[in-house]
C-alpha cells in the first residue's frame, strides 16, 4: 500500500486550480457546505428507500419509492464531487488517515450491497404490490444499507481526528516513516 | 454579559468531558451523531419536500410513519446539540451566525406542520420549497459555525 499511497498523494496533489480554489477562504467553508446538503439528500433518500424495504409503511408499493433513487443518486454525484476536491486539496491528511480509510471500505461494502440488490432481487421487489411483505434478503439489503452508511458518516466525521501530524511532504526521512512504512 | 454564565457552565465536569476526553465517545462520536440525526431529520423532511413539489407522486403525501423517523432524527439532534453546546457555549452563544441556524431550524420545523395541514387540500409548493432553503441554509450556517466563531471559550 506504501509506494501507491504515496503515488496518489503526488499524483492528485498536481490538480493546481482545485488546490487554489480550497485555499482561498471561502473554498474550504462552502466545499463542506455541499458536502453535507449532498450526506443530507444521499442519506435521507436512502433511510426512507432502506425503511420500506424493512417493512415501514407497508402500505405503499415500493415501487412507488423507487423514485426517490434519482435524489439519492444526486446526493451521491455532489459529494463524490466534493469528497474528491478535499483529497485533492490535502491529499496526505487523508491517504494515510485511518478513519479516511474506513470511510472509503464503508463506501465500498454500501456499494455492493446496492449492486447485490440491483442484480438479485430488484425486478422481484419493485414489482411487488401495496401490503406485500419484502423478501427477507431484501429486508437484510435495507438493514445493511442503513448500517453501512451511517458508518460512512461516522468514519467521515471521525477523520478530522485521525490526521496524520507528521506527514509533511517538506520532511522526507519523517515522511516515509511516520506515513507510509507504518 | 454572559460570561459569568459561560465560565461557570465550562467549569461544569459534563462541559470539561466534552472538551478534554480523549475518548473517541465522548466529542467525535457527539459529533457524529449529529451528522446521522441530520440526515434523517433535514433528509426525510427534504423528501417530504420533494414529494409534495412533485417527486415520486405515487408515495401517499402524508408521509406520516416516515414523519415519525424525522421526529427521531431531531430527538437525537436535539440531545447532541445541547451536549456540543454545553462543551463550548461561549464559541456557539456568542457568534450570530449560531442564532442563524436555530432560526432557520424553527422555520423549517414550524413549516413542516404547516405543510401537513395544507397539503390535503392542496400541495403547498411554495412552502416546500421555503422548506428546501431553509434546511439548506441551517447546514451551511452550521458547517460556517467552525470557521466564524471569534471566541473558543469564556477566557478568550
Amino acid at each position: 500500500m506504501g509506494p501507491f499511497q504515496y503515488w496518489f498523494e503526488q499524483t492528485v496533489s498536481q490538480v493546481t486550480p482545485v488546490r487554489l480554489f480550497m485555499q482561498t477562504s471561502w473554498g474550504w467553508p462552502a466545499t463542506e457546505s455541499a458536502h453535507f446538503i449532498g450526506l443530507t439528500l444521499l442519506f435521507g433518500s436512502i433511510a426512507v428507500w432502506d425503511l420500506r424495504l424493512l417493512g415501514l409503511g407497508r402500505g405503499v408499493p415500493i415501487s412507488a419509492f423507487h423514485r426517490l433513487v434519482p435524489f439519492a443518486v444526486a446526493g451521491f454525484a455532489i459529494n463524490v464531487v466534493t469528497g474528491s476536491m478535499f483529497v485533492m486539496a490535502e491529499a496526505n491528511q487523508y491517504v494515510y488517515n485511518r478513519a479516511f480509510q474506513f470511510k472509503l471500505l464503508f463506501l465500498a461494502l454500501a456499494g455492493l450491497n446496492v449492486l447485490t440488490f440491483y442484480v438479485t432481487m430488484f425486478r422481484r421487489v419493485a414489482t411487488s404490490g401495496a401490503g406485500a411483505a419484502p423478501p427477507l434478503l431484501a429486508r437484510l439489503n435495507g438493514a445493511l444499507s442503513l448500517a453501512f452508511w451511517m458508518a460512512v458518516i461516522i468514519c467521515g466525521r471521525l477523520i478530522t481526528f485521525y490526521r496524520p501530524t507528521r506527514c509533511r511532504p517538506g520532511e522526507t526521512i519523517a515522511f516515509v516513516a511516520d506515513c507510509i512504512i507504518r | 454579559m454572559l460570561d459569568p454564565f459561560f465560565i461557570w457552565l465550562e467549569s461544569t465536569s459534563f462541559s470539561v468531558w466534552m472538551r478534554e476526553s480523549p475518548s473517541l465517545f465522548a466529542f467525535p462520536l457527539i459529533l457524529a451523531a449529529h451528522t446521522i440525526g441530520l440526515g434523517l431529520l433535514a433528509g426525510v423532511d427534504v423528501a417530504h419536500d420533494l414529494r409534495i413539489l412533485g417527486a415520486a407522486p405515487k408515495i401517499p403525501i402524508e408521509f406520516d410513519r416516515y414523519l415519525r423517523i424525522m421526529w427521531f432524527g431531531l430527538a437525537v439532534n436535539a440531545a447532541s446539540g445541547v451536549a456540543l453546546l454545553i462543551g463550548y457555549p461561549t464559541k456557539a452563544l456568542t457568534n450570530p451566525v449560531f442564532y442563524l441556524k436555530l432560526g432557520l431550524i424553527a422555520v423549517a420545523l414550524v413549516l413542516v406542520n404547516v405543510i401537513r395541514r395544507r397539503q390535503q387540500s392542496y400541495a403547498p409548493r411554495l412552502l416546500a420549497a421555503i422548506s428546501l432553503l431553509c434546511w439548506a441554509g441551517a447546514i451551511v450556517a452550521g458547517r460556517l459555525l467552525a470557521y466564524t466563531y471569534t471566541r473558543l471559550d469564556a477566557t478568550s
